[in-house]
């Protein structure tokens, strides 16, 4: 076997080892039900639950942010994020948290959040009367 | 119904403009179907259709140009009807950001990647070296295709298909609103603005350079190309180098650009995220510098052509593929970079598979055809190592392509199973990160040692060779323990990044000073592979190691496990906080433009407690909170770092009071207040839950700050102060003040207490006897008499006929003359000037109040033949002068504070420091290499 041949074939072991291995990494976006029953860390895609309260008190813990959140199938569960409480948070449409269930609260560390589109529902402004 | 005749619209600029795009379409074609002519055959024809596809190409530029001209016109001279100029200019912005609104769409950035392909074309054409007719080919095909994407034209099949979006069409024409139906409705619109995030310098120089470079790309790609067309496998490989070379310096000072502008003007809170867009730039960046080490070893042993070749092709396809990515919407929430979509993802897709056709249409069928030498290479040649790192960069670029195309693999999957969930990765950041440390470790290690070698193998390893790489390792080995008492390496992966990266910094920098200095082909090699090493330990440094600067004392426990570390501060204006070995004080906020600016001082502790309060360092930062164009709600938060040599502190704010973040927000909180009514006499106090009022008296004219600047008919202060329940003692006032029949009142705001105070109603008619009420006394005088009433001596001082006061505003035609009267009573003296006026033949009387005493005077008349002043003089009925009426909301919300996120990142400059070294070392061997050719120098 020449060295081309060998590293190639290094190069394919590799390959597939690293690639089995990265399929850890990814996974579905799921919901808090799944999240109970895996306890593991997941991604939970939903809404917030306006009519729900919202906890944001920066004079007693500025890294924790509660709030409801109801996912895909409808399930209600308070989210509580550690992370500061994101500028226009109640004007979002879709919300991602990625964490795990503790107790009947999902504990998040990450959030991503999907504002309305500045530019395209927005309407003409009208020239200031001055 | 009628077409209505629109006024003021410059219709001939979008005339033109589309003109110009067809045109420019049309000329790109026929140029690029000369120039593929031209690439048949030597024959006289081939002349003059490289002829033709030269002048097509020329007439092709005068359009694009044009185009570019006056769309810049529109702009500058805000022709709102056109919809590219009303989504990204408005009369505030700034003429220096004109350009960054040019390219802010996507229209406008496509025209910029035109526009540099247009300079590429003309060197090219300078250069006309003898694979002139297919480059050029290649660049009139990627110019074809960008000019297609501004047609704007729709195709009536079924469905509409639109093929381009043309920036130029009429904003009417594109968005349906009522107010259209008015033949005058450019007088009432004005333009969007650019989006107040993209208002910075970046967004003026990145764009150029990651367009330019976008551009440069295409070359290679044309190189290897015509190597394939010609079936010319060597040829190419020194004139494609220096192309090469030179766009993939572009390309990465380009990435470093963006890095620095995540960094240092946005609020990433880091100068790499792996965000999808980020990685798709990364991408054939790795992928040219594999291209560039294989055309190296082509050139060299005549090794590698078939990978140079396919690096070349796929530098410019993972280009083009990025733009696919990042353009069609299909990142989806994947991606924190925010592209509009335009609607063009198919023309897009086809753009990609037009040129990934053309590649592989080439390579396949020739692959057979191209040359490889049938002996192996020993295992000691340079090109063995640089061929195995090429590899090595070929797996990481396949990482990272195959991570963020997660969500084109669901949408493809989900073509053919509607129902397929779609994969995300959980933690992206660890998750490249994870693999590409082995990717350092590899490039550090091959890097330290290929440079040593000889092509060949011509210099066979030899004992000296063997001890030097043993000496750098246990050096790397040392540096690696040294590394370590400055920054943590968590486990053995991390210890062999940051050794294999020290080996590459030795062995490059010993490489520097022994062999490049004489060889400048081996400068450029030393120093960017010194750079990359230089690179890896800032990584481990600033990315690994950062810290957040957070108060120790908020409770832990509640995430348990990585969650549990506290990241961010709340700073309540002039309080100090000691977070780590800083005090931290929010001094100040300015508002200018539309950008508040936060003051943060930060001030170092002597590291031992024996030193007491001294402090051996102090600064200020200055994030700021940026609010949206209509200035109702933070739009955007901007850091502000302070550098140092070893390390940066970093400060962004990132959240503010809901009622100072937003203006609708800030009126529903004000709305909810309750306000309770109380009666306290001067002198007194109450006490409310812990915290106590005094009343000190009433000031006229009250001094209160929001007060002076309205200025009002009458006005009164009231002065107290207040105690918390922590024993701070404040002094404060509120204020009410009448205009006509509207009373403004002026609140006391302390927010140690929670409390809001403000003046109740009935203070104003306390003091303030309605004008119906008062009982005028009427007193004659003369200029210089004076007259006693009601205790007071009152004296006509002389008059004015230049009336000058804020009550009185003067009218043409208006005869007014102001009385100066004083009042004297108990030795102390006051100067009222009432205002007689004759407007058009009707006499007006102004009044003047003296509000300490509560006095109203009014000049009704003055006869000029004896000089008598007729005075009308009346007295407020002040009762329960001395009980003051207060009206008091408590358990307000603060308003005075911020959330701030501060960072210490140990060693970023070392980053900076490695990276531009890597792109110094790229464009030092594009200069050796372009001189080397004497067919452009001539040129």
């Amino acid at each position: 076997m020449n060295k081309t041949t060998i590293l190639a074939l290094l190069m394919i072991v590799a390959a597939a080892v690293i690639f089995m291995n990265a399929s850890k990494d990814v996974s579905t976006y799921s919901n808090f039900s799944e999240a109970v029953s895996s306890g593991s860390r997941v991604k939970v895609v939903g809404v917030l639950a306006k009519e729900k309260p919202m906890e944001y008190k920066p004079e007693q813990n500025p890294n924790v942010f509660k709030f409801y959140m109801k996912d895909n199938k409808g399930e209600e569960r308070q989210v509580i994020l550690a992370k500061a409480k994101p500028q226009d948070f109640e004007r979002t449409e879709q919300i991602v948290v990625t964490g795990s269930m503790k107790g009947s609260d999902f504990y998040a560390d990450e959030i991503l959040v999907k504002c309305p589109s500045k530019y395209k529902e927005e309407e003409i402004t009208l020239r200031k009367s001055s | 119904m009628d077409k209505i005749q629109y006024v003021g619209e410059a219709l001939w600029i979008g005339y033109l403009c589309k003109a110009f795009i067809l045109g420019g379409f049309v000329t790109s074609v026929l140029s690029l179907f000369s120039y593929t002519y031209a690439s048949f055959g030597p024959t006289q024809s081939s002349i003059n259709w490289k002829k033709l596809g030269l002048v097509s190409f020329g007439i092709h530029a005068a359009l694009i140009l044009s185009l570019l001209g006056l769309m810049f016109y529109a702009m500058t001279h805000q022709h709102y009807e056109y919809s590219y100029v009303f989504d990204h200019v408005s009369g505030e912005l700034p003429m220096k950001y004109i350009l960054s609104a040019f390219w802010e769409g996507q229209e406008g950035s496509f025209l910029l990647w035109m526009f540099w392909n247009l300079v590429i074309g003309t060197v090219l054409i300078r250069i006309n070296d003898e694979f002139n007719v297919e480059v050029m080919a290649v660049l009139l095909l990627s110019q074809a295709w960008l000019n297609s994407m501004l047609l704007g034209i729709y195709l009536p099949f079924g469905e509409e298909i639109k093929i381009g979006s043309n920036p130029m069409m009429l904003i009417r024409e594109v968005t349906a609103a009522p107010i259209f139906n008015n033949a005058d409705y450019l007088s009432l619109i004005q333009g969007r603005g650019l989006n107040p995030l993209l208002q910075n310098y970046w967004m003026t120089i990145h764009p150029p350079f990651i367009f330019a470079a976008f551009a440069l790309t295409v070359v290679p790609f044309g190189y290897a190309f015509a190597a394939l067309k010609k079936r010319s496998f060597e040829a190419w490989l020194t004139p494609a180098l220096p192309w090469a070379l030179f766009g993939t310096a572009v390309l990465g000072i380009s990435l470093i650009m963006g890095s620095l502008w995540a960094y240092e003007a946005l609020s990433f809170g880091g100068y790499w995220a792996w965000d999808p867009v980020e990685n798709t730039s990364l991408v054939p960046w790795i992928i040219l510098v594999g291209g560039i080490h294989t055309n190296l070893i082509a050139k060299a042993t005549g090794r590698g052509i078939k990978s140079t070749l396919l690096f070349y092709l796929g530098g410019f396809l993972m280009i083009i593929y990025s733009t696919l990515l990042t353009r069609s919407g299909i990142l989806g929430d994947t991606s924190a970079h925010a592209f509009t979509e335009m609607g063009l993802e198919w023309q897009l897709t086809f753009f990609v598979i037009t040129f990934l056709l053309l590649g592989l249409g080439f390579f396949i069928p020739n692959y057979s055809k191209i040359p490889s030498p049938a002996k192996e290479e020993a295992i000691y040649s340079r090109e063995f190592w640089m061929y195995v790192g090429s590899l090595v960069l070929f797996f990481s670029a396949l990482l990272i392509n195959a991570s963020s195309s997660l969500p084109v693999f669901n949408t493809i999957i989900r073509a053919f199973d509607p129902s397929y969930i779609g994969r995300v990765i959980k933690d992206p950041i660890e998750h490249y990160n994870k693999y590409q440390l082995w990717i350092s470790v590899f490039i550090g290690l091959f890097s330290g040692a290929a440079v040593w070698l000889s092509f060949r193998g011509i210099q066979k390893p030899n004992k000296a060779l063997g001890l030097r790489l043993v000496a750098y390792g246990i050096l790397s080995i040392a540096f690696t323990w040294l590394t370590t008492l400055w920054i943590t390496l968590p486990d053995w992966h991390h210890v062999l990044m940051a050794a294999t990266a020290w080996f590459t910094i030795i062995s490059n920098a010993h490489y520097l000073l022994d062999a490049a200095i004489k060889n400048t082909k081996a400068l450029g090699t030393a120093i960017a592979h010194f750079g990359f090493g230089i690179m890896a330990i800032g990584i481990l440094a600033s990315a690994l190691n950062f810290s957040y600067l957070s108060n120790p004392f908020v409770f832990r426990g509640l995430f348990g496990g990585e969650g549990d570390e506290e990241k961010y501060i709340q700073l309540i204006k002039n309080k100090s906080l000691l977070v780590k070995d800083y005090v931290v004080t929010y001094t100040h906020d300015t508002l200018i433009g539309k950008t508040r600016h936060y003051d943060i001082e930060f001030k170092q502790l002597a590291g031992d407690s024996a030193s007491g309060t001294t402090f051996v360092d102090s600064f200020v930062t200055r994030p700021n909170a940026v609010y949206s164009n209509d200035f109702s709600k933070v739009a955007a938060f901007n850091p502000d770092t302070r550098h140092y040599a070893g390390k940066d502190i970093f400060t962004c704010v990132v959240s503010l009071p809901a009622q100072v973040a937003d203006a609708e927000q800030a009126k529903q909180m004000e709305d909810s207040l309750k306000y309770q009514s109380h009666s306290i006499a001067i002198g007194d106090s109450l006490t409310l839950g812990e915290s106590t009022i005094w009343v000190d008296g009433i000031n006229f004219p009250p001094k209160y700050p929001e007060y002076v600047k309205n200025r009002h008919d009458v006005g009164f202060e009231v002065a107290y102060h207040v105690k918390s329940s922590e024993g701070g003692i404040e002094s404060g006032s509120c204020a009410i003040g009448l205009d006509g029949n509207i009373l403004y009142k002026y609140a006391g705001k302390h927010e140690n207490l929670g409390w809001r105070i403000r003046p109740a109603e009935a203070l104003m008619d306390q003091l303030l006897t309605p004008e119906n009420d008062l009982v005028y006394s009427q007193l004659k005088l003369k200029r210089g008499e004076s007259i006693d009433w009601q205790g007071y001596k009152i004296t006509i001082r002389g008059f004015e006929t230049q009336a000058d006061t804020f009550r009185y505003k003067a009218e043409k035609g208006d005869v007014a003359i102001m009385g100066l009267i004083d009042f004297e009573k108990n030795g102390s003296a006051q100067t009222a000037k009432p205002i007689f006026v004759l407007r058009g033949n009707a006499p007006m009387s102004i009044k003047d109040y003296l509000p300490i005493d509560g006095l109203h005077i009014r000049l009704s008349h003055i006869d000029p033949s004896t000089g008598i002043f007729e005075l009308r003089v009346a007295k407020d009925i002040r009762t329960q002068q001395s009980v003051i009426p207060l009206e008091i909301a408590t358990e307000v919300p603060r308003s005075d504070y911020i959330v701030l996120e501060a960072k210490i990142f140990p060693g970023i400059n070392l980053y900076w420091l490695g990276s531009i070294l890597m792109m110094v070392g790229l464009l030092i061997a594009w200069w050796v290499r372009f001189k080397e050719n004497k067919q452009w120098t001539s040129v």
